[in-house]
């Protein structure tokens, strides 16, 4: 499969290499040029500055934030999968599950979270249902996607050979959805975090989002710019690990 | 010749019957088939015996795998029909996993490497995947696939892929093989080695094989017997005993007797592939 998405070219991470420095660039010439105050738009020096003289409190932030969209991941692609897998092993369910997980889903989860908060209390628990809700429609839509793109005959051949239903899931229906499924959850890497950060400015007891929010509070924009920082490095990294993972799981695409 | 076949699955012989004549693999009586408005199968009669090599041509669309689906029990067929394995009286359903099915297209698991897209029914079976995997190991190089045990099916080349199903087809032992089409999409030089080599692989293990082809050259190089169908819904048309010698060299292909054998198949396509034509511009022209 030439172009897919999983393939990234040595020109390709050039290219991204390539234009992040520019934006860089163009980003500090503006700050300083403009002499634009630090509320508008510091200098990415400032900022990086920022980033390590405050290095104690936002590496500690980072720890609650990451630990909580971890965690909010975990949970949520196992709900995902499993409802996935539960509706396809027992296709009575479907009508039941798939229009109260859409019901479920047709608000953004933030308009759950005083209600999560109120259950869940201010510390870490409420941040990880948080992620884990919004998370798990995604995982749930794209493996059940790839669970029902399974070919017909193969399945028929499967039972030709005396295959029962889990039998056929274990070896023909997960591998086929496979690539569904972890595109799914690629995607839901960044969301995690954003849902994390999210969470904690509405109530926490710390992690980047309650930095950014006190920090907005006392009027020091280098240290918000500083935990958006800290908070794109960790999602990109979390990004990039479920994608190296993934191109090493789909070795035959 | 048919007597010293016996595999796992078949009933020891020495029961009364089965020493006098040995009783048919599978029968199938006034078997049919409808989906919905269209009629796949009507009346259609056959049997194979034990260890017997019947191919099975007609024109597209005629229903010869509508014919193995029920076969490998992956379809009922219409009530009134009579369907008998093993010398009983069955459902097509008791069938499955008791007939090794090869389906039109090689459907190779894109993530199992050549041997573990071999083992497949074995695993299904249940047998550890060490043993499975040495059985089939030791099965390479009769299927030509030595050195490429660890490859990827994205490597392999037409040939290749359609030689790692039949081996999987193989290695699921029961005592009737159903090949769709295996040959189907692969080149003429490579296709008559396939052949070839098939008829060397089914001398050895003796198994009974029911294959459909469009070839008219494959039925009559391969098989002991070649059911014509006719046009849909299918039946079988004409009951054709091959009675070439055995091993076939490739040159047989211009022998009388088969020339004349292909000019008696001929004509009856001919004719059946002509009322499926009609029957195909009839409609085109109703709509
Ligand atoms: N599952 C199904 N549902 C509806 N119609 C079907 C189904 N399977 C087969 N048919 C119809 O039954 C007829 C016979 O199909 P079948 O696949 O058995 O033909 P065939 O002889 O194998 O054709 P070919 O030589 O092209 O492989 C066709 O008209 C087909 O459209
Ligand atoms: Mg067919």
């Amino acid at each position: 499969m030439s172009g897919s998405p999983l393939a990234s070219s040595p020109l390709a991470v050039q290219r991204g290499i390539l234009g992040a420095v520019l934006l860089v660039v163009c980003w500090e010439g503006l700050a300083r040029g403009l002499h634009l105050p630090s509320y508008v738009l510091p200098a990415v020096s400032e900022i990086l500055a920022g980033v390590w003289s405050k290095r104690a409190l936002l590496g500690e932030a980072a720890g609650y934030t990451v630990l909580e969209a971890l965690v909010g991941y975990g949970l949520g692609c196992l709900i995902g999968i499993g409802l996935a897998v539960a509706i396809t092993m027992l296709p009575a369910l479907r009508a039941v599950i798939l229009p109260a997980a859409t019901a479920i889903n047709s608000v953004p989860v933030v308009a759950y979270s005083p209600l999560i908060l109120l259950w869940f209390g201010i510390g870490v628990a409420s941040k990880m249902v948080m992620v884990a809700m919004a998370l798990s429609f995604t995982v749930f839509l794209s493996t059940l996607a790839g669970l029902d793109r399974v070919d017909r005959r193969a399945i028929d051949l499967m039972r030709s050979f005396g295959a029962g239903r889990l039998s056929i899931l274990w070896r023909l229906r997960l591998p086929t959805a496979l690539p569904l499924l972890l595109a799914g959850m690629r995607v839901s890497t960044v969301r995690s975090v954003i849902v994390a950060i999210i969470t904690e400015m509405l109530g926490a007891y710390g992690g980047l989002g309650w930095v950014i929010y006190q920090a907005v509070l006392q009027i020091d924009f280098v240290q918000v710019w500083s935990a958006i920082f800290v908070a794109s490095a960790a999602s990109l990294s979390f990004f990039g690990m479920i994608g190296f993972l993934e191109r090493k799981i789909l070795f035959w695409k | 010749m048919q007597a010293a076949i016996q595999t796992k699955d078949m009933p020891i012989a020495g029961s009364p019957e089965a020493t006098a004549k040995p009783s048919p693999l599978l029968e199938l009586r006034a078997v049919t088939k409808t989906y919905g408005p269209v009629a796949a199968l009507s009346g259609l009669e056959a049997s194979v015996a034990p260890g017997e090599f019947v191919t099975v041509v007609g024109p597209s669309g005629c229903g010869k795998s509508t014919l193995f689906n029920i076969v490998a029990g992956l379809e009922e067929p219409d009530a009134g029909g009579i369907l008998r394995f093993e010398g009983n009286s069955c459902h097509a359903a008791d069938l499955l996993g008791r007939v090794s099915f090869m389906p039109q297209r090689d459907l190779l698991l894109p993530w199992r490497n050549v041997v573990d897209n071999a083992i497949l029914a074995l695993e299904v079976e249940g047998m550890p995947r060490a043993q499975a995997r040495a059985k089939a190991l030791k099965m390479l190089p009769e299927f030509g696939l030595t050195g490429f045990e660890k490859q990827y099916p994205h490597q392999l080349s037409g040939g290749m892929r359609q030689r790692v199903a039949l081996m999987r087809t193989f290695l699921f032992e029961r005592g009737l093989m159903l090949l769709d089409e295996p040959f189907g999409a692969l080149d003429a030089l490579t296709r008559a080695m396939m052949q070839r080599w098939l008829l060397d692989v089914w001398q050895k293990y003796r198994r009974t094989i029911l294959f459909i082809t469009h070839d008219v050259d494959e039925a009559i190089f391969l098989g002991d017997r070649v059911l014509v169908m006719t046009a849909r819904p299918g039946s079988v048309k004409l009951e054709q005993v091959v009675d070439l010698p055995r091993p076939r060299r490739p040159e047989i292909v211009t022998a009388p007797e088969f020339v004349r054998l292909k000019r008696t198949l001929l004509d009856a396509i001919e004719e059946e592939s002509m009322k499926s034509f009609q029957s195909a511009v009839a409609q085109e022209k109703a709509t």
